[in-house]
């Protein structure tokens, strides 16, 4: 057992830090205090440059602009990134979901149209699968798309909670093109032109203040055929790939959840002082039990690490870091709060810190996004305990019989 | 990075399991507190099998092996509800490293040693030790005592009040290993708690799977199949803090204070968490004296309180942490 890099991981390590090193100057920082809009050409600078050092797509295949690299690299580059204090790609979700889902399942005209671009951070995309009928059951969705006589897609409907839409030059579209089979069998999935007539994006602010996703409307929006992605019925399939490459990309690896444990660890130790003994022992005990908890989930995030580094994929025990991560995420950030005395109250402090009211606001949508605590457990239940499934009402039914649960009579 | 067990470690881990499940059981932890039977397997048959001094060296006679060695072990032993604890083992090998004399003797099983808290109070392991270790005005201590019984709530822990009587000084500067071998002892406390919790867990899965109510298996119900994975994820985040802090005892001896903390904090938790829910997916059978489920529950509730309770090791890890950061 060891934390060490092998020689090969710390070579490439090294070459990571020298780039990011030698560009810091031209490179964005991850905002502090109040988040910003995006400032979508810098963003797409900042992709760009990380490109040209080999530092995105790090696992795509070579042949498509990739890096050919593994897992581990590219989890060393997510520590960098963290440990450098640099931003996010705006390419975040074309990069870990909608570009792996065209180098799956895409012809090979969209693969040499899209995937240059989309690693260059020349078209931003966005996932359009949740809607405001299906969440957590995806399957149950609404939106149509009919052939039309010329052979081309006319899609109807509306997506919501989806990232970066506001911003985005394509999506990847999951929709229903034959209601009369079973849920998931009559689905198909599309690359639309986000720039469409009949394409509306309406940006949704959250309750943290912030609109970071949008609904996105579609009227009567034609999507040609030679942009399905898949075969037509098959996009249960593909969306299922999309939603592997989701859980690769946010697999834990051992980062920490909010603000971070040692940003916590600093302030408290700058607070505690100022409060009366009695506090101060209750804010050792609950700091000292979160700070207990965030180090097994480090840890755990190193086990699924070494696993990785083995060749091993992240399967669904991976949720058991998110389940563990998002709950200590959000203690902490309740403990900063607190820290903040008479400031706790305001959302940001008079020294200009909103750090820990933006963790108090934003992490309660860690406990929705990318699967839900509670569809979370039902996953790590079934499927880790082996226990038996919830029954399900419309097993067996057509999609358009589902629709008859729960309605009026 | 590779933060797993070796291929070693897992054959370990497998003849120990091989081990403990012949010897040991719920049953015989049962048969302790009815009838006082010995606590199983007993000192003996943990000293013949040498997992008792895996970490005592060689040249002493020992195994030779590492703390983790020995907490892969613990966590066998604890799923079984194995006595007396490796806890005492694993404290006694740390007090003694040097002790030319007395450390052959505690490898071999012919001395059967427990530890005195600093602070008084129970002594784990005393009603099957025959000699004690203590520290007194900063000098480690050894010899004979007298032993007072009282009724316990988990027998295999072999708990009773010690008053120590004649000692002689094994160390005269004995507080650095004395913090050391309770850090130790902290963290095969924790791989132990590890191995009760994750058995816990599986009986009340194993059961939810069986158990019909309202035309359904129970595990079918979310608050059923909630509250066992609730108990899993506690169990895997358990494992990763018990591997972590074991390593650093040889590995990163300046982090072990904090690790061994975090991990005594976390295993009573966990293993109460365990332990209560184990309980209650079984409804009315697992509240009665015939079923296993009480023996883990009375484990989680005296271990808590073991080598310092949550409480304290939580102010623990809180003040090492605000040191670390404060620098």
């Amino acid at each position: 057992m060891d934390f060490d890099d092998t020689p090969e991981e710390a070579a490439y390590r090294a070459k990571v830090r020298d780039y990011i090193a030698a560009h810091r100057g031209e490179l964005m920082s991850v905002s502090e205090g109040g988040r910003r809009a995006v400032d979508l050409d810098a963003a797409k600078q900042h992709q760009s440059l990380m490109y040209d050092g080999g530092l995105v797509g790090v696992t795509w295949p070579k042949e498509y602009g990739g890096q050919g690299g593994t897992q581990m690299q590219q989890a060393i580059v997510n520590q960098e990134v963290a440990k450098a204090g640099l931003a996010g790609f705006i390419g975040v979700i074309g990069l870990g979901m909608c570009g792996p889902t065209v180098i799956a399942h895409g012809s090979d005209d969209q693969k040499s149209r899209y995937l240059g671009r989309l690693l260059r951070g020349e078209d931003v995309w966005c996932q359009l699968f949740s809607e405001p009928a299906s969440g957590s059951d995806l399957a149950a969705l609404r939106t149509k798309a009919v052939k039309t006589d010329s052979g081309s897609w006319r899609v109807n409907g509306q997506k919501v909670w989806t990232t970066l839409a506001h911003v985005s030059d394509y999506g990847i579209l999951l929709a229903r093109t034959d209601p009369d089979v079973a849920k998931h069998r009559g689905l198909t999935m599309f690359v639309v032109d986000m720039h469409a007539p009949g394409v509306t994006v309406r940006p949704l602010r959250q309750m943290s203040g912030v609109a970071e996703f949008n609904e996105v409307f579609f009227d009567d929006v034609e999507i040609p055929d030679e942009e399905r992605l898949g075969e037509v019925g098959d996009g249960w399939r593909v969306a299922l790939t999309t939603l592997m490459s989701e859980r690769l990309s946010l697999g834990g690896g051992g980062t920490d959840v909010g603000t971070g444990l040692d940003a916590a660890a600093a302030h408290v130790a700058k607070r505690i002082g100022e409060l009366p003994e009695t506090r101060q022992a209750l804010v050792r005990q609950e700091f000292g039990r979160q700070y207990a908890a965030s180090l097994a989930t480090r840890y755990t995030g190193y086990r699924q690490l070494s696993a990785i580094s083995k060749g091993a994929m992240p399967g669904p025990e991976a949720s058991a870091g998110k389940l563990a991560g998002t709950k200590t995420g959000r203690a902490l950030a309740d403990l900063g709060v607190r820290l903040l005395g008479d400031e706790a109250v305001y959302a940001i402090t008079a020294e200009g810190d909103g750090r820990w009211q933006n963790s108090q606001a934003g992490l309660p949508g860690m406990a929705i996004a990318g699967g839900t605590d509670e569809i979370l457990r039902n996953v790590l239940g079934e499927r880790v305990l082996g226990l038996p499934p919830e029954p399900r009402a419309d097993k067996g039914m057509s999609f358009n019989d589902s629709l008859r649960i729960g309605a009026s009579e | 990075m590779n933060f797993d067990l070796s291929d070693e470690q897992r054959q370990l881990a497998a003849a120990a399991a091989d081990f403990f499940t012949s010897a040991a059981s719920p049953g015989a932890a049962r048969a302790s507190l009815d009838t006082g039977a010995p606590i199983e397997p007993g000192r003996k048959a943990m000293a013949d099998t040498g997992f008792a001094a895996i970490t005592i060296p060689e040249s002493a006679g020992g195994g030779g092996g590492s703390v983790l060695d020995l907490a892969v072990v613990a966590e066998q032993a604890g799923r079984v509800l194995a006595g007396p604890s490796l806890v005492t083992a694993a404290r006694a090998a740390v007090l003694l490293e040097d002790d030319a004399d007395r450390l052959p003797a505690l490898a071999d099983g012919s001395a059967a040693y427990a530890v005195i808290e600093e602070t008084g109070g129970p002594v784990l392991d005393a009603t099957t030790a025959d000699r004690f270790l203590a520290l007194r005005d900063g000098a480690l201590v050894a010899g004979g005592g007298s032993i007072t019984e009282r009724a316990p709530i988990d027998a295999t822990r072999g708990l009773a009040d010690v008053t120590l009587d004649d000692a002689e000084v094994v160390a005269k500067d004995g507080v650095a290993r004395w913090e050391r071998a309770l850090q130790v002892g902290q963290v095969v406390l924790g791989a132990e708690g590890l191995g009760t919790a994750s058995k816990a867990l599986e009986l009340g899965v194993d059961y939810a799977k069986q158990r019909v109510a309202f035309g359904r298996q129970i595990g079918s119900y979310q608050a059923i199949k909630h509250a066992l994975v609730d108990a899993f994820v506690g169990v895997e985040q358990l494992r990763s803090l018990v591997w972590w802090a074991a390593w650093t005892a040889e590995e990163s001896p300046a982090e072990l204070p904090l690790a061994a903390a975090a991990v005594k904090g976390m295993a009573a938790v966990v293993l109460e968490k365990a332990a209560e829910t184990l309980v209650q997916v079984h409804g009315g059978i697992g509240f009665t004296w015939e079923h296993d489920a009480h023996l883990y529950w009375r484990r989680a509730k005296v271990d808590r309180f073991l080598l310092g309770d949550d409480v304290e090791a939580f102010d623990t890890v809180a003040r090492l942490a605000i040191a670390g950061a404060a620098k």
